[in-house]
């Protein structure tokens, strides 16, 4: 099948690998301009006070000292979500959390800066600040935005179908609470922000984003520039994760001290600034309820989920939607309640992070799944293979499955770990567990509600035939611009190295969303190839009208122009564009994507956030070992099948793939922001735990291809789906070895040795109370 | 983050540097690998007007050993020298484990023992920028009154979290001092002070120069377990380094156990050695060794990992050890 | 408190280069290196010596760049990633990184790249425990690792194998 094409399907090196590699590619720290300032913000050390005032005299007489501005320089709020005005980008009245953004400087040298920070006299009036989403959403008084009553951002409440009905079809009901703490991207790169002030009064921005045109759009706002004024550049990005999808406060600070200064300037985040600014994922309660069938059907889900969403809005209507859309959709569920509660705290905004909203609440139910399928005597596997979508369909909360390759993620994952061999089979200490997860490939509705394309390519053919696509595709290191290269030299029939990129600079790329939402190899994608395929019709039809034919009777295919039916191609590429170009001018092309009426949802409110036109799915299997004695877990191996539509490049699939295994291990045994009234206990790599070499065990990504009907030659996303299974196949595989379910996330060796001895005592206490019935049950 | 200024001043001979030493006493910090020093610059948490570079004495580096006089560390040496030397992995087993599991391979080649030996001490409410100690506003260590990790006293529990010094106290290693009245050697136990603030009993003027483990270590067999997150990069959360020497019945003739990262100081656990001595492996025993490990230990939320983990860990570390140390040499 | 240190000539051989720099004693080479050379490879990652972005050979020793004094490394050969191969040109190691997908963001590669060289230097047919423990200073936020581990790999097959070819010709 993959003989049809040339490169798709074919792995295919990076095309910024080289520069990477060799230490040229620029990220946004490394670019440096004459006349460059550095930039620092001064951050609230209280988690909830007032401003009463701010005295910058003394900091700007600092010899050295060229701008310092607070909220008065930039009043006007904003947020990515347009019902989330709610942060300025220094705030003047209130001061919302640990790190809060109150004033800023540039200076000539990183010294001076900091030094004139120190010179910032800030008068607060201390106030009572809530840590905890679950006495905060009880809050009479005090809250911390007052349009936000009970501290409540948003909540939700969904019903589908009836499920007290499908409850009482139920042999087995569990309701148990589950908690997840709160983790953050952590991408290598700290932000950055290089603002330039150019003389004819525009400004070039350079950022660390994964999303250049919301910047473009929220600079102008808040400078109160036109859009045409300002040009965002995005460099190379050392990684995102969604922690680099909203607009970060220096991106806006160095902006707005640079048009203060009138001159360039730089602000680079310390890595506990990166904490402060954060957009991870929140912790997150979820009460869950599910029923089980003794046949092994599921037949109804009720989830209550609080997340502490910290003192802004962020994505965080967004995250608690997806956590109730994506809830029950993986499966064939008739019967579906979700109340979802987003809370405002006083610590830092949580967002969107690999997975958006779906992680939490996947381990709960993937965890909740297994020990129903346990108390049914049915084998974990076999409770999934029977409460599969029977796609194409639509879901009960009106999601629209167009492919759904998780049957064949299910068998392929499960053989590859050689589950029949092993489940139930294997040593005391040791287990294996599965689950399964899935993801969105791009939102069907846009943030901001418009019927502009969510995508736009353009493409030009210059004379000595090379190609240059123009994208504002944001790559952050999955391999979006390589996947434009190859789809434009697959739908041309050159060889890729004919391709050139100019990427995400909004002076000369049109516009796309930007890279969250895994929306950029579904959107962008299919609108490169509409822009190639419409560069194709222009070349042909120039040939055509060179050769007298019609344009439908050529082909252009391995740098060569055929006339269709003949063997001997009639000339290359090169001379072929030399004919377009005589008949057709400079060669031109344009394609765009817009997801289709049908995959953009229901109706019922808080129904825009879920739809997408395509799905991923992963199915994925842990073996672990755990030291009983320590409570300590060892990740033996994963094996993860992905259904990503089609690998495009199977080289980045796979990376994506391992990638986000990597990610759900680190929140699944390690990772935690731990909090100490508001206090961030550790904003330090040192002490916030992504795993290391060697606490990574072998992974081992299975492709699955489903070919997507709309997908860029069949493909969806890969990038994110894999990350929710991963949790809960540890969590099962830990309940295999030892017997014992941790349903609170990370599961550190202290929860696994307390649950271990809790559990030894229960079973003394159950052996002198049935005397001679020691042992059986659980191992 | 900006590094406060200073004056680096790189002796090139050892009589130089105590001479700087002496002229700006506490004013003065030593640089040597300075993966702990530089961070905590960069923190603020010490602003010295003068730094010493060691690095320039070359010989402060060096591992020698004779059957006289034992081995001999010289300060300088880096971790990853100790922990590759053929002579340390056959004859003084304890030091390479614990040495290799400091931190990472790359720290490890720019640490030096005299470095892991002078460890600042570690507390999380201590080992935060100058932005979030401020918010805090300080601790009992630094810029505050109150210790946050037991608010009644006045005493600071900043645990001393290094590895290498438990190993060499198992192997009753003494240290040297050199100063302005020359060197001295003296037992490590002696060395640390058991106070969060203090740390490290050196007089003004004086530097580590070597360690010295006397010779009838040589081929001592002796284990060490370290508690920790993640395998690499991370500090202990609890370390318990055992030597024993049984002979061919399992009589244990001599057994040292130390104990790290629980107290402001690494520490001997003085009763085991009597314990041991003269006894054979039972599992009263080691259920007792294991208690007196956590009379001398006593963790408190200086990290991350709880004190009631960090206790059982160090009970269960001890037996493990001893149970290792026994099989191992009856086989 | 902000004090400007007096500033000195630093003489650094930095790539098989004499370079030099105006730099206070307490400047960080990762900083001389990226502020005062130009050499903007070597990354900054955090702020406590835990992610290996910044590492720099040192001698042929990998070293973290974020917390050695640049002042205390005049007598010595640096070495970055910008360095490691001849300009125009690959080494087999970073070829492998391109392959096989060892590089996805970038910003570690600088670092893994110096400690897979230090290691291959030193030890040309690591066993696979030899390649997790070198590399376990480096932090990856984007691989899992599976990749890098390729890319070595990729990199000593090809090493083998033009070795091989050498003694052929």
């Amino acid at each position: 099948m993959a003989a049809k094409y040339t490169l798709i399907g074919k792995p295919m090196p990076m095309t910024d690998a080289k520069s990477k590699v060799t230490g040229q590619g620029l990220y946004t720290d490394d670019i440096s301009v004459p006349g460059m300032l550095v930039g620092r913000i001064l951050h609230s050390p209280h988690a909830h006070a007032l401003i009463r005032r701010i005295d910058t005299a003394r900091a700007a007489a600092l010899p050295g000292v060229k701008a310092v501005v607070t909220g008065l320089d930039a009043p006007k709020p904003y947020g990515i979500l347009p019902v989330g005005h709610d942060e300025q980008v220094l705030q003047s009245g209130k001061a919302r959390y640990i790190g809060d953004n109150i004033a800023a400087v540039a200076a000539t040298s990183a010294e001076i800066a900091e030094h004139a920070l120190s010179l910032i006299e800030v008068d607060y009036e201390v106030l009572p600040a809530f840590f905890d989403p679950r006495e905060s959403m009880k809050a009479a008084a005090g809250w911390i935005h007052d349009t936000k009553p009970n501290n409540i951002e948003k909540e939700y409440h969904h019903h589908f179908g009836n499920v007290d009905e499908g409850f009482a079809q139920a042999q087995f009901v569990r309701e148990e609470s589950y908690y997840a703490g709160e983790v953050t991207h952590a991408a290598m790169e700290p932000h950055s922000t290089l603002a330039i002030w150019e003389p004819d009064q525009r400004m070039t921005v350079y950022s660390s984003t994964q999303v250049p045109y919301y910047l473009h759009r929220t600079l102008s706002d808040v400078c109160e520039m036109p859009m045409s004024q300002i040009r965002v550049i995005k460099p190379l990005i050392g990684g995102g994760f969604g922690g680099k999808s909203e607009i970060i406060p220096l991106e806006v600070a160095a902006a707005v001290l640079a048009k203060k200064a009138k001159r360039p300037v730089k602000i680079t985040y310390t890595r506990e600034e990166v904490f402060y600014a954060h957009r991870g994922r929140p912790i997150t309660y979820v009460d869950l309820k599910v029923g089980l069938t003794r046949e092994g059907k599921i037949t109804a889900v009720a989830a209550r989920v609080v997340q502490d969403g910290g003192a802004y809005c962020g994505y965080g209507p967004v995250t608690v939607l997806y956590s109730g859309a994506l809830l029950g959709a993986i499966y064939d569920i008739p019967n579906v309640k979700y109340d979802g509660f987003r809370v405002l705290t006083n610590k830092p905004a949580c967002g969107a992070m690999r997975g958006h909203g779906t992680v939490n609440v996947r381990f709960a139910f993937e965890a909740m799944l297994d020990a129903l399928a346990h108390d049914a005597g049915i084998d974990p596997v076999d409770v999934r293979r029977r409460n599969l979508l029977n796609a194409p369909c639509i879901t009960v909360n009106g999601l629209r499955v167009t492919s759904y390759g998780l049957p064949e993620c299910i068998e392929r994952a499960t053989e590859h770990a050689g589950w029949n061999d092993k489940k139930g089979k294997l040593p005391r200490g040791r287990g294996i567990g599965m689950a399964c997860s899935h993801y969105v490939s791009g939102a069907a509705n846009p943030i901001v509600r418009s019927n502009i394309p969510h995508t736009t390519v353009n493409i030009k053919v210059d004379r000595d035939a090379s190609i240059t696509v123009f994208t504002g595709a944001a790559e952050i290191g999955q391999g979006s611009d390589t996947m434009h290269v190859q789809l434009t030299a697959e739908v041309l029939g050159v060889r890729p190295d004919r391709v050139h990129l100019v990427v995400a600079d909004t002076d000369l790329t049109p516009i796309d969303l930007g890279s969250y939402s895994s929306r950029v190899t579904f959107m962008a994608g299919n609108a490169c190839i509409a822009a190639a395929k419409n560069m194709r019709e222009q070349i042909l039809a120039g040939v055509a009208k060179k050769l007298g034919c019609e344009a439908s009777e050529l082909d252009l295919r391995e740098e060569q122009l055929f006339v269709k039916g003949e063997s001997a191609a009639r000339m290359n590429f090169d001379q072929a564009i030399a004919a377009a170009l005589e008949f057709q001018g400079g060669l031109v092309a344009r394609g765009t994507y817009q997801p289709p009426e049908t995959a953009r949802g229901g109706k019922f409110k808080g129904a825009g956030v879920g739809p997408s036109p395509s799905y991923s799915y992963s199915a994925q299997v842990a073996e672990v070992s755990v030291d009983v004695e320590t409570g300590r877990v060892t990740v033996e191996s994963i094996v993860a099948a992905h259904d990503c539509g089609r690998a495009l490049n199977p080289l980045t699939v796979e990376g994506q793939i391992e990638g986000s295994v990597y990610m759900g291990l680190g929140q699944a045994l390690q990772e935690e922001m731990i909090w100490e009234n508001g206090r961030l206990m550790n904003p330090t790599l040192l002490e916030y735990r992504i795993p290391s070499t060697l606490e990574t065990p072998e992974i081992e990504s299975i492709i699955i291809e489903s070919i997507d009907p709309e997908g860029p030659f069949g493909a969806k996303e890969a990038g994110e789906g894999s990350l929710a299974a991963t949790i809960p196949a540890i969590a099962n595989a830990i309940y295999d070895a030892v017997g014992v379910r941790i349903n609170s996330l990370p599961i550190t060796p202290e929860k696994v040795l307390a649950a271990l001895q809790e559990k030894q005592k229960r079973e003394r206490a159950a052996a002198t109370n049935m005397s001679g019935n020691g042992g059986g049950g659980a191992r | 983050m900006t590094l406060p200024a200073f004056r680096l001043e790189r002796p090139a001979r050892l009589a130089d540097a105590v001479r700087i030493l002496v002229a700006h006493g506490p004013e003065a910090m030593i640089i040597a690998g300075g993966t702990d020093v530089v961070p905590n610059l960069q923190m603020k948490l010490f602003s010295p007007r003068v730094v010493v570079d060691l690095k320039p004495l070359r010989e402060l580096a060096g591992i020698e050993f004779t059957p006289a006089s034992g081995l001999r560390i010289g300060a300088m040496t880096t971790l990853t020298a100790i922990m590759q030397s053929s002579l340390v992995r056959s004859k003084f087993p304890v030091l390479a484990s614990a040495v290799g599991t400091i931190a990472g391979p790359l720290q490890r080649n720019m640490g030096t023992l005299g470095g892991n030996l002078c460890l600042e001490t570690r507390c999380r409410w201590y080992n935060q920028s100058q932005f979030w100690r401020n918010a805090l506003g300080g601790c009992l260590k630094l810029e505050g009154d109150v210790c946050h990790v037991a608010p009644a006293g006045k005493f600071c529990w900043a645990a001393w979290s290094g590895d290498a010094a438990p190993a060499l106290l198992a192997l009753d290693a003494e240290i040297e001092i050199t100063g302005p009245a020359g060197a001295r050697r003296m037992p490590l136990g002696d060395f640390y002070t058991n106070d969060g603030m203090s740390r490290i009993a050196l007089a003004r003027g004086e530097m580590v120069t070597a360690i010295h483990v006397p010779p009838r270590m040589a081929g001592r067999r002796g284990v060490y377990h370290k508690l920790r997150i993640r395998n690499s990069i991370d500090y202990p959360l609890a370390g318990v380094a055992v030597t024993m020497d049984a002979d061919a019945q399992g009589v244990c003739r001599e057994a040292r156990v130390a104990v790290s990262a629980v107290n402001p100081a690494p520490l001997l656990v003085k009763e085991a050695g009597e314990l041991l001595t003269g006894r054979r492996p039972s599992a009263e025993l080691m259920e007792e060794i294991a208690h007196a490990a956590i009379s001398t230990g006593k963790p408190l939320t200086t990290s991350a990992s709880t004190p009631v983990y960090r206790r059982e860990m160090l009970k269960l570390f001890t037996r493990r050890a001893l149970e290792e140390l026994w099989q191992n040499g009856r086989a | 408190m902000h004090n400007s240190a007096t500033k000195e000539i630093l003489r650094l051989k930095v790539n098989g280069e004499e370079r030099e720099a105006l730099a206070p004693p307490h400047k960080l080479l990762l900083d001389v290196l990226r502020e005062d050379l130009a050499l903007t490879g070597s990354k900054r990652g955090c702020d406590d010596s835990s992610c290996g972005c910044c590492a720099v050979l040192v001698d042929g020793v990998p070293t973290l760049a974020c917390v050695a004094l640049a002042a205390s490394y005049q007598d010595c050969e640096i070495t970055t990633v910008e360095g490691i191969a001849a300009p125009g040109t690959l080494t087999a190691v970073q070829e492998g990184y391109v392959e096989a997908g060892g590089t996805q963001c970038g910003f570690c590669t600088p670092g893994f790249l110096i400690a897979t060289k230090a290691l291959l230097d030193r030890n040309p047919e690591p066993t696979p425990d030899d390649i997790r423990e070198a590399l376990s200073s480096n932090l990856c936020r984007c691989t899992g690792y599976m990749q890098i581990y390729e890319s070595v790999r990729l990199a000593i097959e090809r090493t083998k194998s033009s070795q091989l070819d050498a003694v052929r010709s």
